[in-house]
């Protein structure tokens, strides 16, 4: 069989050998590898042969998608669209009815275990999943008949990892997380409402050239962007250390910038690296306009009392319990700081993991 | 060519925003008669019952990652009608501006993504331009990519008065949450400026001014420069403009209101007796009825104030998840076209005047894309760094409101009741619940029912759905 490599689809696609070798050095940057990464980076996606993406849509409301194709170089985004584009994806692709069906089918038999299914939404399991019908069959049907194949499943969003707001009680629909319907197959959850674009991009990208997770926390998260608390990174945390709290929407001290933890902000509570990556090409994040962080990427914010009640189960001005598990592994990584050695164990660790299940995989980058 | 007398179901479709079917029964070849299914059904209107009110504005946003800013502005118009609460006059810009960025990208990410791709299908493979269509329009083509690009740049607008987009917090009941500094106005000038030089150069080739100042659809049809004059080429060749006819009653909420009043007018229109689009009819909300007679859903014909949202998948006679809105009794068409038609701008009132087609709701959101470019950049540079923008005031213990905007797509409405200091009850109309409504109780098709019918096999159905630009996930919530 012909093995098709990324960059042959690349240089098909019209991207010329110079962008390729610039996407190399964006993704080495945006995954917080060191220039050394790059040139192992450009060899992989000459020699590996392409890993084909399902993306599939359940109980949803299309964010994901949005922020994803919104995501900040264009360069990055014309190649990770032209990486997924030949496979499924019924928001973008092409083909449409049986012919749409027929290239979910055709991608499944042609890529058998070695295609990515990329999630969006979730199965309602309610009266036997009538609340989501894709092609005449329930959307939990496609979900399980495009997961019995994949290598590995990426949920994205907060729908997919965790249920998010159509999860809200009562739950009519019964929404229900990917991981808790498919329980035999790796899931690597990418959550938030939506994802940060740069995130979304990252990790996608690091499956693809690595064809392999990245390092996840407990909760299944990749640790390279999830492992720090807004709080931690917020621009705004000087005024939280010193006292100085906004107490109504665009008062004096809203212009002055103070701490918004009494409007209700969870950044204290949260996950993610909003404060560090950002949003719109790095340009603000909720906080930046004036409002509280409402804990998107976490399970269950949907349903912890209101969006604007004040956290009451964080320790004050600064003393931290928890710092240690805070820290470390990939403080740098999304930030300015390359934490390469950091990184470097991460990716070890990583090819331990894969290595007991695809001992062929991995020399690359050993 | 399709038996006569039998039944395809077109389903699953792409390039549209969440899961529609649509079943069609042919004869000599044409659609006959036509049901829209929504097939996705989540229950915002049952999950907000019991919350707090202002959870509205973080909750409802989510219905929709495409027009999430107009569902926040939707929840929080109502909110504030329901507390006495109006925004500031430089606070009302700020949503606008917000607001009317949103639109515009829907427009443009529609023409881009989700509408012309279907010109490069192997079905138009004989015409002439089949061949430039597909290197200039396919996915992840030229014409894709530059508007991708645009697109992400002038989302910084997002970014500086919103914070994040999809899914913003920044609208409050009162106002914004974020007053934008000196610098922030220089950027969101630049900004807007930058898109409009795409636009000029890129989808209409020419002045966007030139194109808001065409008088009739002949003078239109002379138009060939851009990405406008190239689908232009198209719609004529392919008879566009003779295609997917709607009720002929045109409504809309009024778009972009700030202190000098709408952007756009609020009313509606219809067809006279003659086939010409009548006078300007004010809009009564009063006359508004949600009917689930063919919905999977349990309740009666009420108006969204009192309505009520109660699954129900074994209802006989039901093939949908959407009830039937009507406007005193009959299905109303809304979108940008609609927006332009109630405004009275003369192209559309021409275009509505040849039965409002799928070329019709095309140049209606083209339209309104020059327009809109022109609104924001005006309203841009009329931003106060140090003027108020939000009113302060406490949600009720007790009340009711109306929030109505336009969405991209049309026609948006939240009504909400609060008691108790909790939501009583939450009902929301959106755009395409109009459009792509069933039958009512007296079996009146909804609009894209009525569209349909006529149109031949083939590239043509899917055409005539996109026209309309649905957004799904916003019809059933």
């Amino acid at each position: 069989m012909q093995t098709e490599t990324f960059y042959d689809v690349m240089r098909r696609q019209g991207i010329t050998r110079r962008s390729f070798m610039k996407f190399c050095s964006l993704t080495a940057a945006a995954l917080g590898l060191g220039p050394a990464f790059v040139p192992k980076i450009a060899h992989a996606m000459q020699t590996k042969p392409r890993t084909p993406v399902i993306w599939v849509h359940g109980l949803e409301c299309t964010c994901c998608s949005e922020s994803f194709i919104r995501s900040a170089h264009p360069l990055a985004k014309d190649v990770v669209l032209s990486m997924i584009s030949l496979d499924y994806d019924d928001t973008l692709m092409a083909a449409a009815g049986h012919q749409a069906e027929a290239a979910f089918e055709d991608t499944i038999e042609k890529y058998k275990g070695n295609y990515i299914l990329a999630v969006e939404g979730n199965p309602p399991l309610n009266e036997d999943g009538m609340f989501c019908i894709v092609g005449g069959k329930p959307f939990v049907d496609q979900l399980r008949r495009a997961a019995e194949h994949a290598k590995a499943i990426i949920s994205w969003g907060a729908c997919a990892s965790y249920g998010c707001v159509q999860a809200a009680k009562p739950n009519p629909t019964r929404a229900t997380p990917v991981h808790k319907v498919i329980t035999d197959k790796p899931i690597i959850k990418v959550p938030g409402c939506p994802p940060i674009a740069e995130v979304m991009t990252g990790v996608i990208t690091y499956m693809l050239t690595f064809d392999r997770l990245p390092d996840l926390d407990r909760q299944g998260r990749p640790k390279m962007f999830y492992s720090q608390r807004i709080h931690d990174k917020c621009y705004r945390r000087p005024h939280f250390d010193a006292g100085q709290f906004v107490e109504s929407w665009d008062d004096e001290n809203a212009r002055k910038g103070y701490c918004l933890y009494k409007m209700g902000c969870k950044g204290p509570t949260t996950y993610n690296a909003c404060s560090t990556i950002r949003w719109n090409d790095g340009v603000s994040f909720p906080i930046q306009s004036g409002h509280g962080c409402i804990g998107c990427s976490e399970d269950g914010f949907w349903d912890n009392g209101s969006f604007y009640d004040r956290l009451t189960n964080i320790k004050q001005f600064g003393i931290e319990a928890n710092a240690d598990e805070v820290g470390m592994a990939a403080a740098g990584v999304v930030g300015a700081g390359v934490a390469v050695h950091a990184a470097v164990s991460a990716l070890k660790r990583a090819q331990m993991k894969r290595q007991a299940a695809a001992p062929e995989k991995i020399s690359e980058e050993a | 060519m399709r038996e006569d007398g039998t039944r395809h179901i077109v389903g699953p479709f792409n390039r549209v925003e969440g899961d529609l079917e649509v079943v069609l029964d042919f004869e000599g070849g044409r659609v006959v008669r036509a049901e829209v299914v929504s097939t996705l059904f989540r229950g915002f209107e049952r999950i907000l019952v019991g919350k707090a009110p202002l959870d509205a504005l973080t909750i409802t946003p989510r219905i929709c990652g495409i027009c999430s800013i107009s569902q926040s502005a939707a929840a929080a118009r109502a909110l504030g009608d329901a507390a006495g609460l109006r925004p500031p006059p430089q606070g009302m810009l700020a949503i606008q501006i917000i607001h009317g960025v949103e639109n515009l990208v829907d427009h443009l990410t529609h023409f881009y993504l989700f509408f012309m791709p279907d010109f490069t299908r192997p079905d138009h493979a004989a015409r002439s331009w089949h061949g430039a269509a597909t290197a200039r329009f396919g996915v992840g083509g030229p014409a894709q990519r530059s508007w991708l690009e645009a697109r992400a740049r002038i989302m910084h607008v997002m970014g500086i008065l919103a914070g994040k987009w999809p899914h913003t917090l920044a609208i409050q009941p009162g106002g914004v949450t974020r007053a934008p500094d000196a610098r922030d106005r220089l950027k969101l000038v630049a900004q807007i400026r930058r898109l409009r030089r795409w636009l000029d150069e890129t989808l209409f080739g020419d002045g966007a001014e030139a194109f808001a100042a065409l008088g009739t659809p002949s003078d239109l049809l002379a138009w060939r420069k851009g990405d406008v004059g190239r689908y232009l080429a198209i719609a004529d060749d392919l008879g566009l403009g003779s295609i997917g006819s709607g009720p002929g009653l045109w409504l809309s909420f009024g778009a972009h209101e700030t202190a000098e009043g709408p952007l756009f007018a609020r009313g509606v229109r219809r067809l006279d007796g003659t086939g010409r689009p009548g006078v300007l009819e004010p809009l009564d909300t009063a006359d508004i009825l949600e009917d689930p007679s063919h919905a999977w859903d349990a309740g009666r014909p009420a108006h969204p104030s009192v309505g009520d949202t109660l699954p129900d998948p074994d209802r006989e006679g039901a093939y949908s998840w959407c009830k039937a809105p009507r406007l005193a009794g009959r299905p109303a068409e809304t979108g940008a076209f609609a927006r332009q038609v109630v405004d009275g701008h003369p192209l559309a009132l021409g275009l509505a005047g040849e039965g409002g087609s799928v070329h019709a709701r095309i140049v209606g959101r083209l339209l309104e894309v020059a327009r809109l470019a022109e609104a924001l950049e005006r309203w841009s540079i009329a931003l106060e760094p140090d003027a108020r923008f939000i009113e302060h005031g406490a949600m009720p213990q007790e009340g009711r409101g109306e929030g109505l905007v336009e969405a991209a797509r049309g026609a948006l409405g939240h009504w909400v009741s609060i008691g108790e200091g909790r939501i009583l009850r939450y009902q929301i109309i959106a755009p395409t619940t109009w459009n792509f409504s069933p039958r009512d109780a007296s079996g009146v098709p909804g609009p894209l029912e009525q569209a349909l019918v006529g149109c031949p096999e083939g590239a043509m159905v899917q055409h005539v759905v996109r026209s309309f630009d649905p957004c799904m996930v916003c019809t059933v919530h």
